[in-house]
């Protein structure tokens, strides 16, 4: 699946250093979907600023990831991942309807960082394999991301242990990113 | 640098005028001042509204290579060719600058699904691009009701529409007359509206409409209304 990455991505970024974060509360399938992605090693750091972040270098590319929500002591060190970041990849677990309103506060104070002003946003409905998982369009209602209006944004139905909807999405997000000078 | 900053550097180096030596001194700074402040009131004069377009219509209609075709038009560079374009599950964004405009276009998904985030967009909005697919006889039912129930919708009021009956590139398409007879829309008196035949693909007609509509939005009622809301709230 690799090659596919190449063929998205190469194009879009030529040689620049381009970041994408891939975000979303624990237990969402972040992780899962790197895997899924199979573009590298997962590297697991746990640095001394004590959180948890796990990157995977593809050519330019670095997708890194870690755990929203939890301790607020911490979340200055996030700035640190902020800058060239071109894309977010927000996961969410579908069938976790609990933690809905907790997962779009998250997400809707992320999206208010300077840093992250322009980029796109990406976001997989995830762990639609199990039963109870909203669909597409309720996630954009609990998500509420019609309140996004100033960046570029796209949702999809997925299952990152099936491996379904990934692509799809990442083809998306190319194009978004190709496209995004206007 | 804003214009009271240059209107009180210009004074300070206009008050030293009468010294040989400052006045050298100061004329580099002064033509910089001259020009910040020339620039500033050209700024303030000519600044141009900004105005947000919305892109709505049925699935596979084409707004999104329609939006593709306005920004590879207006910015004269490229934009995603049609075979790139896959169905739209969120929001697309294309800003363009007219010779009086900066146009902000949203495109919306339009599967059934997600008409429902539609509405949220509506508050900000100055006027509307509705597209049809006017080769798709078959999908013109569903065109009817969704754009029904978008002219009815509280929060568009007397937003200026443009219908683009697309794909005109098609064999066996319908022209923007006859889709008007078809449509046969009783809510259109409210506000202004034209139909326009267009292809997303080649090209043809998207200017004339987009000419149409930012004249509409320039005089419209809407428009000072919306302004006003965004003075009061501070942000557009």
């Amino acid at each position: 699946m690799g090659i596919v990455f190449t063929r998205l991505f190469s194009s879009v970024f030529g040689n620049r250093e381009a970041r994408i974060l891939v975000l979303g509360l624990d237990n969402a399938g972040k992780t899962t979907i790197l895997y899924r992605l199979q573009m590298g090693e997962v590297v697991s750091t746990i640095p001394t600023i004590g959180f948890n972040v796990e990157t995977v270098q593809y050519n330019n590319i670095k997708f890194q990831v870690w755990d929203l929500g939890g301790q607020t002591s911490i979340r200055p060190y996030w700035r640190c991942y902020f800058p060239n970041t071109q894309a977010i990849i927000y996961v969410v677990d579908s069938s976790d309807t609990d933690r809905l309103v907790t997962a779009k506060e998250e997400f809707h104070a992320i999206l208010e960082e300077d840093e992250l002003k322009g980029a796109v946003v990406l976001v997989y409905a995830n762990k639609q394999d199990l039963p109870g998982a909203l669909d597409d369009a309720a996630i954009t209602e609990s998500l509420e991301l019609h309140k996004i209006k100033s960046r570029q944004w796209a949702i999809f139905k997925t299952s990152a242990i099936k491996g379904e909807g990934l692509f799809e999405g990442l083809d998306w997000l190319s194009n978004a990113l190709k496209s995004k000078s206007g | 640098m804003n214009i009271s900053n240059a209107l009180s550097l210009f004074r300070k180096c206009t008050g030293h005028r009468s010294s040989v030596n400052t006045s050298v001194h100061c004329s580099a700074k002064q033509a910089r001042a001259m020009f910040s402040l020339a620039y500033g009131l050209w700024k303030y004069i000519f600044n141009k509204t900004e105005f947000h377009v919305l892109i709505l219509g049925v699935d596979k209609a084409g707004k999104t290579t329609l939006l593709e075709k306005i920004k590879s038009t207006y910015l004269k560079g490229e934009g995603l060719t049609p075979d790139r374009i896959v169905p739209t599950v969120g929001l697309n964004i294309g800003r363009i600058e007219d010779a009086n405009a900066k146009l902000v276009f949203w495109d919306l998904g339009g599967q059934v699904g997600l008409r429902t985030i539609w509405e949220k967009y509506y508050q900000e909005a100055h006027a509307i691009i509705y597209v049809i697919d006017a080769a798709a006889a078959s999908s013109f039912e569903d065109a009817k009701s969704a754009l029904e129930k978008v002219l009815r919708h509280e929060d568009l009021k007397g937003a200026p529409l443009l219908i683009f009956a697309n794909k005109q590139d098609l064999a066996g398409v319908i022209t923007d007359e006859e889709l008007a007879r078809y449509l046969h829309l009783k809510e259109l008196d409210e506000r202004p509206y034209m139909f326009q035949a267009v292809s997303a693909y080649d090209g043809r007609g998207i200017k004339s409409g987009i000419d149409w509509v930012v004249e509409q939005m320039e005089r419209s009622k809407r428009t000072e209304v919306l302004r006003a809301r965004a003075g009061i709230t501070g942000q557009i």
